[in-house]
């Protein structure tokens, strides 16, 4: 069991510099999850920690031990690819115990590890099959199983539910949830999908272009963005990002002039800003008002989603409180509490 | 019922559109194969020919030629087609490494020999293992052998001499087909087995050579069928003999010397060439056999 420092950590492919100095701690049974958009470098660096791509500077600790030229037989991880990666020609019980054979175990503790495996993820009656007899979610559970039965201290995947239907996603991400309370391991998970990301992890990491733009628990992220990318990128419909500019006592919308917000943090007047808030936190009750014209409605049965204008382009996700009656054309009052205003300045950076 | 108009026109506009390859397929193949197992009945020489029934299959057991050429082009197929093979797989697992520099370069270079002009190649063999050639005195320089050895002179060498022709011209043609197949195979079956700890060598022995599987039992049976048939690099190498002293004398080569070298016996070889038809079928069905996946076995 160990947690993993990684200290300034950058890779570049010729002249292209894709990771551009990571700092990131993870802790002994920490459930971390990297996401970003595609292109972020995000499985570059869980590859780089799997040691299938040389580090170009910078340091990698798993445990207290250096890592950066440790072959990746001995890093103590195991990995479970988008693909699967199985082994065609093998059947399920030989998949899971292949690897064995050549760390020395004998017949009869990888049959105990194949079996232990087997009852964890509930492959028993697969075991004599071969991969292509198996559906997506059998073979993801193989591809995990195969990583189970080397006991690592570290369980990388990299995007492992991408190739599922979408039910079956939400299947899966419920049985890895339920895999690390039973294995107790340190988890890295790279996923592109911010619901994946906020349903499994204790820690978020969310990269853009090789930097880290945050780090954190899941609410603190969504609570708490650092900047507007990790505003946008966090959450679900997403944040409504709308210009302004400060004035005194308030803040002035581009989309709605006639309206002075109260703003949540004290901006010095003129300084151009961006302001954010979530769908869901427009409430009937609230204090502050944008008077808006309905264009879209999206009935989901539990909420109902209204897609609204100001006077300016921009169009916004507003949570009604399942009002079920609005229908397109529509004027309405989105509320709003002034304290779920979250406010960016001009560089992306939030103001506190 | 009887059929619309639409169907009957349809019907025969595809006899229609097959009947050009039909005519041309069985003027030329099935009446000459047909006309060649008729012909391997009959005895005689020249245009002088009977009926013999069985004549020819006993003159078989007794032609010590034929014996010796059976015997020559099963050697060389022992012997060369499982070299080959190997040759092949692993230049191309060293060549599909994309860490390896120059590889465009190495991979013409060695598929290049498949291209060349069966002739020009024949010749410049010959003349690098005559017993002044440029390999002997190699071979001499280095201190590997004392005296010249006579390449093409000797029973022995001889064979050799006709087992390195082949192999260097047909190694590059078969690894094409294992580079094709490999670049096929997902990188991250390797990665992953590179994690659980799997060494180099079992990841080529126990997942690339079963992944490749239906490609090697492919060229197995080209090749088989190709060692079997083996006329060229003999007939250009010992002057058209087989020698010395028949002994690479090849099924095919004595088919060719039956037919138009010596008192033309156009049955008898016609029997000897329907050998050759038995013998493939016979490798090929057994390649098969060996090779057939393993049976799915229902839990």
């Amino acid at each position: 069991m160990s947690g993993l420092k990684l200290r300034n950590v950058k890779k570049s492919f010729g002249s292209v510099n894709v990771i551009k100095g990571v700092d990131l701690d993870i802790e002994d049974k920490q459930f971390v999850v990297f996401v970003g958009p595609s292109g972020c470098g995000k499985s570059t660096l869980l590859r780089m920690i799997a040691g299938l791509e040389q580090i170009s500077s910078g340091d990698l600790f798993i445990g207290d031990k250096r890592m950066n030229d440790v072959d990746p037989a001995n890093r103590g991880i195991a990995m479970v690819f988008q693909s699967y990666a199985l082994y065609p020609h093998m059947t399920v019980r030989e998949n899971m115990g292949f690897a064995l054979k050549f760390a020395g175990a004998s017949k009869e503790e990888i049959a105990q590890r194949v079996g232990e495996a087997a009852r964890i993820l509930e492959l028993g009656a697969l075991l004599d099959r071969f991969p292509k007899q198996l559906s997506g979610g059998q073979r993801q559970r193989v591809a995990i199983g195969r990583a189970i039965v080397r006991h690592p201290d570290v369980f990388l995947f990299d995007e492992p539910l991408s190739n599922l239907d979408a039910e079956l996603r939400v299947h899966m991400r419920i049985e890895i949830a339920r895999l690390h309370k039973e294995l107790q391991t340190t988890i890295i998970y790279v996923t592109h999908d911010q619901v994946e990301a906020m349903t499994l992890a204790d820690k978020i990491v969310v990269l853009r272009d090789g930097i880290i733009e945050q780090a954190g628990s899941p609410l603190e992220l969504y609570d708490n963005p650092d900047n507007l990318f990790v505003a946008g990128f966090i959450g679900s419909p997403k944040m409504n990002l709308l210009d302004g500019t400060a004035e005194a006592g308030g803040i002035r919308l581009a989309d709605f002039p006639g309206q002075l917000l109260p703003s949540p943090v004290a901006v010095p007047a003129g300084t151009p800003v961006t302001v954010g808030i979530r769908p869901e936190h427009f409430d009937p009750e609230g204090a502050a008002a944008l008077e808006t014209k309905v264009e879209i409605i999206e009935h989901l049965g539990g909420e109902t989603y209204a897609y609204a204008r100001g006077e300016g382009r921009t169009l916004l996700t507003l949570a009604t409180d399942n009002n079920r009656t609005l229908k397109p054309g529509d004027r309405y009052q989105a509320r709003f509490h002034p304290s779920a205003l979250l406010v960016f300045g001009k560089d992306g950076k939030r103001i506190r | 019922m009887a059929q619309s108009g639409l169907a009957r026109s349809e019907r025969i506009n595809g006899w229609l559109f097959v009947m050009p390859a039909l005519v041309l397929l069985g003027l030329f193949m099935i009446y000459p194969i047909v006309w060649s197992l008729w012909m391997s009945f009959q005895v005689g020489k020249g245009m002088n020919l009977s009926f013999g029934g069985f004549a020819n299959i006993q003159r078989l057991t007794k032609d010590p030629v034929f014996i010796r050429a059976l015997i020559n082009t099963f050697t060389f197929f022992i012997v060369q087609v499982p070299i080959m093979i190997t040759l092949a797989l692993l230049f191309a697992v060293a060549l599909n490494d994309s860490t390896l520099r120059f590889r465009g370069l190495f991979r013409t270079a060695i598929f290049l020999p498949c291209v060349t002009s069966l002739i020009a190649y024949s010749t410049i063999f010959k003349s690098m293992f005559a017993v002044d050639g440029i390999i002997n005195q190699t071979l001499m320089a280095l201190h590997l052998i004392a005296s010249p050895i006579s390449w093409l002179g000797d029973p022995f060498w001889a064979k050799v001499t006709i087992i390195i022709a082949i192999t260097w011209r047909w190694t590059g043609y078969n690894m094409i087909f294992y580079l094709a197949a490999l670049q096929n195979i997902d990188r991250s079956i390797y990665e992953a087995a590179r994690i659980d700890g799997v060494p180099a060598w079992a990841r080529f022995r126990y997942l690339t050579i079963p992944m490749l599987k239906p490609v090697i039992l492919f060229t197995t049976v080209v090749s088989t069928i190709g060692t079997l048939q083996l006329f060229d690099e003999v007939f250009n190498l010992t002057g058209g003999t087989g020698g010395p002293s028949d002994s690479t004398v090849t099924l095919s080569l004595y088919i060719y010397n039956l037919t138009f070298k010596f008192m033309p016996s156009f049955g008898y070889s016609a029997t000897v060439s329907w050998v050759i038809v038995l013998v493939v079928a016979i490798l090929s069905f057994l390649q098969f056999l060996v090779a057939r996946d393993r049976k799915v076995k229902s839990s």
